[in-house]
C-alpha cells in the first residue's frame, strides 16, 4: 500500500493523481491523505506540486469527462471534507478505468468513493448557490464595494466569476474571513486572490448612502411578508441562521 | 406600519414600504428562466435556474424587487387591498426612482432584478406606458442587464404590450379567479376576454420571436423567460378539480412557464368574500403546486389526479400517494430495470432520483441502501418498489394497509427520540447487569480473605 501526503490544495492533490498514474498504482492500494497516521506495511510518499503535471492532469479530465464534470470534481475539492483527495482520486481512477465518456463522471452512484465525491461536490455547490444570493456588499467611502462571508467549503473562487460577470464596472472585494482569502476585482480587469501575510483586514468607512439603502432594504424585508402565512421554520431552512450574521436585513448594527 | 397621515411629501422609504406591502400578495416572484452573460458594460447578468436573495418571515423567496408603479386604483375588485373605495394611503413612485432603487440594492445584491406591477392609473394605457417608460429607463439609460419581471395590464393598447416585451425577461397577466363567472361576482371591471388577449398576444409574439431567433441570431429577444400567471385560491367555490383543469389548459394552449396558485388572504373584509377562521388555505395551495409538478415534470395529466366525482385532494396524503395507491396494479415497480416514466410514477422518487437510477443501473445492480443515497424517500418509495425482485420488506400491495402505513408514517415518533436505541452489546458490559458494589464487598477486596 502506498500513501501519498498532499496539502489541501487542488495543485497538490492533481499532482499526486499523475504520480499514482505515472507509478502505475493499483487504485484499491492507494490513499491520497492531507495527515500522516501511521499505517502498517505503508509505503509513504510526499507530494511537491508540479505545475506541469497539473495542467496534464486537467487536460486529461476535461478531454475524458467534459467541463461540466471537471467543475464538479474541483468543487469536490473545494469542500471541507478532509477525504476528499481520496473521493476524488478513486472517482477520476473509476472513470478513467471503465471509460466512462463526457458527462458520465458521477453516474455510478453505487459506488462509494463517486458517491462521496458526488456528495461533496454537491454540498459545495449548494453553499456556492446559496452565497450567490445571500453575499451583501457593503459601499465604502471610495465607491468600493466590500463584503465578508464564512463559508463552510473553499468557494471563493467559484464566487468570484459570478460577481465578476455581474458588476464588470465596480470596484469589490469580498472576504472569506474563516480563510483569510481576499477575492478582489477591479473595475474593468481581471479579478485575482489574495492571501497570507499581506492580506490584513483594512479599517471600514461606509459611504454616506449606505445607511439609507441598508434600512430601505430592511423596511422592504419586513413589508414584503404577509403576516398571516408567517413561517418561521420554513425561512429557517430555506436560509440557514450560519448565513445571517453577514447579511444586511438580519444583523442588529 | 401605520402610514395613516401622509403629508404632502412623501419619502422614498414611505412610498416603498406603501408600495412593496401593496405588491406581496402577487406571488410570482422568481427570476429563472432566462441565462444571459453579463455586457461586460452594464450592470448584471441572469442565471438560468434563479437566485433568492433572501427569505421573508413566511418563508418565501425575496428575489426580485417586488413593488408596485402605484397603488392608486381605478379598479374595485372586492378581494384587492388597492381597490378604489379602499381608505388606504396612497403613493407613486417616479420611473427614476424606480431606477435609483433597482440599481443600488442590484450593486448590494440585495436583489435579482425588478418585479414592477401597478394599479390602474386612470386608464390600462396610460398605466402600461408608465411601465413600458420605466423600464426602457431602466435598461437603456442606467445599462441595467438584469432580470426584469413586468405585468401586461389587461386592455392595454397591444402596441405598448409588444414593446415592453422586448426590453423584459418576463410577463405575465394575472388570470386573477380560475372561472369567468368568479371573477364577474369578484372583480367587476375586469372581465375574462381582456385578460386573455394579452395572454394570447404575448405567446404568439414569444413563438414568433423563437423562430426569428433560429434565423437571426442577435435578434433582440421578445420575453425570453416566457410567460406566467396566477390565481387566488380559495376566494370563490371553485373545486381543486376546476383549478387543476384551467391550469392544464393554460399550460397546453397558452404555453405558460408558470401558473401560480395563491391562497386567499381575507384583506378588505368585503362581505362577499369568505371568511377563514383558520388562516388562509395553506395545505391546499401546497396540494395544488404539488399537482403542478406532477404535471410539468412528471407526465401526469389533470383528469388522472382529480375528476368530477373527486373534486378535490386528499388532505392526508399528496397527489402522488393518492394515484399510486389507487393504481396499484401499475406496482411494484422494479428499480433496476423500470423506464424512466415509470419510477417517476413512484411516491418517493423525484426528477433527479430517477435520473440519478436510471445512470446508476448501467455500471452495477441498485440495493435499497444505494437508492437511498441517491436521494430516494424509502419511506414512501419502499410500498411500490423492489430492487432484484425482493420488496424492502415483506409489504401487502393492499390499498388500505398502504394508506395506513403511509399516514402513520407521518405521527409516528421518530425513532430514538424517546430514548430509546439500538446499540451494540458487549462482554465487557458489566455496569449493565451488575448490582451495586457495597461497602462489605470493597472492604473483602481491599483485604482479602481473611
Amino acid at each position: 500500500m502506498i500513501i501519498y501526503l498532499c496539502e489541501d490544495t487542488l495543485e497538490s492533490i492533481f499532482t499526486a493523481i499523475y504520480k499514482a498514474y505515472e507509478e502505475k498504482r493499483d487504485p484499491a492500494d492507494t490513499v491520497l491523505s492531507f495527515t500522516d497516521e501511521p499505517v502498517l506495511f505503508a509505503e509513504y510518499a510526499e507530494v511537491v506540486p508540479d505545475r506541469d503535471r497539473v495542467c496534464s492532469v486537467i487536460r486529461t479530465l476535461e478531454r475524458r469527462f467534459g467541463e461540466a464534470d471537471y467543475l464538479s470534481l474541483c468543487m469536490a475539492l473545494a469542500s471541507e471534507n478532509p477525504k476528499k483527495a481520496q473521493a476524488v482520486y478513486r472517482t477520476v481512477a473509476d472513470g478513467l478505468g471503465r471509460n466512462v465518456g463526457r458527462g458520465h463522471l458521477f453516474d455510478n452512484l453505487a459506488d462509494r468513493y463517486v458517491h462521496a465525491a458526488f456528495a461533496m461536490s454537491r454540498g459545495a455547490g449548494r453553499e456556492i448557490e446559496h452565497l450567490q444570493g445571500f453575499v451583501r456588499f457593503q459601499e465604502l467611502e471610495n465607491r468600493v464595494l466590500y463584503s465578508v462571508i464564512g463559508p463552510k467549503n473553499n468557494i471563493l473562487t467559484f464566487l468570484m466569476p459570478h460577481f465578476a460577470d455581474r458588476l464588470p464596472r465596480e470596484n469589490f472585494v469580498i472576504y472569506d474571513q474563516r480563510r483569510n482569502f481576499f477575492g478582489i476585482h477591479p473595475a474593468g480587469k481581471q479579478w485575482y486572490l489574495l492571501h497570507g501575510e499581506e492580506a490584513v483586514q483594512p479599517a471600514l468607512c461606509l459611504s454616506k448612502e449606505e445607511e439609507q439603502y441598508r434600512e430601505l432594504f430592511r423596511h422592504f424585508c419586513q413589508s414584503i411578508a404577509i403576516r398571516e402565512r408567517q413561517n418561521l421554520s420554513l425561512q429557517k431552512s430555506m436560509l440557514p441562521l450560519r448565513f445571517r450574521e453577514y447579511m444586511t436585513e438580519f444583523r442588529k448594527d | 406600519m401605520n402610514y395613516l397621515a401622509v403629508s404632502g411629501e412623501q419619502s422614498l422609504m414611505d412610498k416603498l414600504e406603501i408600495l412593496s406591502d401593496a405588491a406581496k400578495y402577487d406571488v410570482a416572484c422568481t427570476s429563472s428562466g432566462v441565462e444571459r452573460k453579463g455586457s461586460g458594460q452594464g450592470m448584471g447578468n441572469c442565471a438560468a435556474g434563479g437566485i433568492c436573495h433572501s427569505f421573508s418571515s413566511d418563508g418565501r423567496c425575496i428575489s426580485l424587487l417586488k413593488i408596485l408603479l402605484t397603488n392608486e386604483c381605478i379598479y374595485d375588485c372586492k378581494y384587492c387591498q388597492n381597490r378604489c373605495s379602499n381608505d388606504i394611503p396612497r403613493a407613486t413612485f417616479t420611473p427614476e426612482e424606480i431606477c435609483t432603487l433597482t440599481m443600488e440594492f442590484y450593486r448590494r445584491n440585495y436583489i435579482e432584478g425588478l418585479f414592477l406591477s401597478s394599479g390602474i392609473l386612470q386608464s390600462p394605457d396610460l398605466t402600461m406606458e408608465l411601465i413600458c417608460r420605466t423600464v426602457l429607463l431602466l435598461r437603456s439609460k442606467y445599462h441595467f442587464n438584469g432580470y426584469i419581471h413586468v405585468k401586461a395590464i389587461p386592455g392595454a393598447d397591444p402596441e405598448l404590450i409588444r414593446r415592453t416585451g422586448f426590453l423584459v425577461d418576463r410577463m405575465s397577466v394575472n388570470l386573477e379567479l380560475p372561472t369567468a363567472e368568479g371573477l364577474r361576482n369578484l372583480a367587476p371591471n375586469k372581465h375574462r376576454k381582456n385578460i386573455l388577449a394579452p395572454m394570447r398576444q404575448i405567446q404568439t409574439g414569444i413563438s414568433a420571436n423563437r423562430e426569428e431567433l433560429s434565423l437571426y441570431r442577435h435578434t433582440p429577444r421578445f420575453v425570453g423567460g416566457g410567460q406566467s400567471t396566477q390565481m387566488i385560491v380559495g376566494a370563490t367555490l371553485e373545486s381543486d378539480w376546476q383549478i387543476l383543469h384551467v391550469a392544464e389548459s393554460l399550460y397546453r394552449k397558452f404555453d405558460l412557464k408558470r401558473v401560480f396558485y395563491s391562497a386567499f388572504v381575507n384583506v378588505t373584509g368585503d362581505k362577499a368574500l369568505p371568511s377563514l377562521p383558520g388562516g388562509p388555505p395553506l395545505l391546499r395551495e401546497h396540494r395544488l403546486y404539488q399537482a403542478d409538478w406532477l404535471l410539468r415534470f412528471y407526465g401526469f395529466q389533470a383528469a388522472e389526479l382529480l375528476d368530477e366525482k373527486r373534486p378535490f385532494f386528499n388532505v392526508m396524503l399528496d397527489p402522488k400517494e393518492d394515484w399510486a395507491v389507487r393504481h396499484l396494479e401499475h406496482f411494484p415497480v422494479e428499480v433496476n430495470r423500470a423506464p424512466l416514466e415509470q419510477l417517476l410514477r413512484v411516491p418517493g422518487i423525484g426528477v433527479k432520483s430517477a435520473r440519478r437510477i436510471v445512470a446508476a443501473r448501467r455500471s452495477a445492480n441498485l440495493t435499497f441502501g444505494d437508492l437511498k443515497k441517491m436521494g430516494v424517500v424509502l419511506k414512501r418509495a419502499l410500498y411500490f418498489i423492489t430492487c432484484g425482485g425482493k420488496m424492502m420488506y415483506p409489504v401487502k400491495l393492499d390499498e388500505d394497509y398502504i394508506v395506513r402505513s403511509l399516514t402513520d408514517a407521518r405521527d409516528r415518533v421518530r425513532f430514538g427520540s424517546d430514548g430509546m436505541t439500538y446499540r451494540q452489546m458487549s462482554l465487557f458490559d458489566v455496569e449493565q447487569f451488575s448490582l451495586p458494589v457495597s461497602p462489605a464487598e470493597k472492604l473483602q477486596d481491599a483485604v482479602g480473605q481473611f
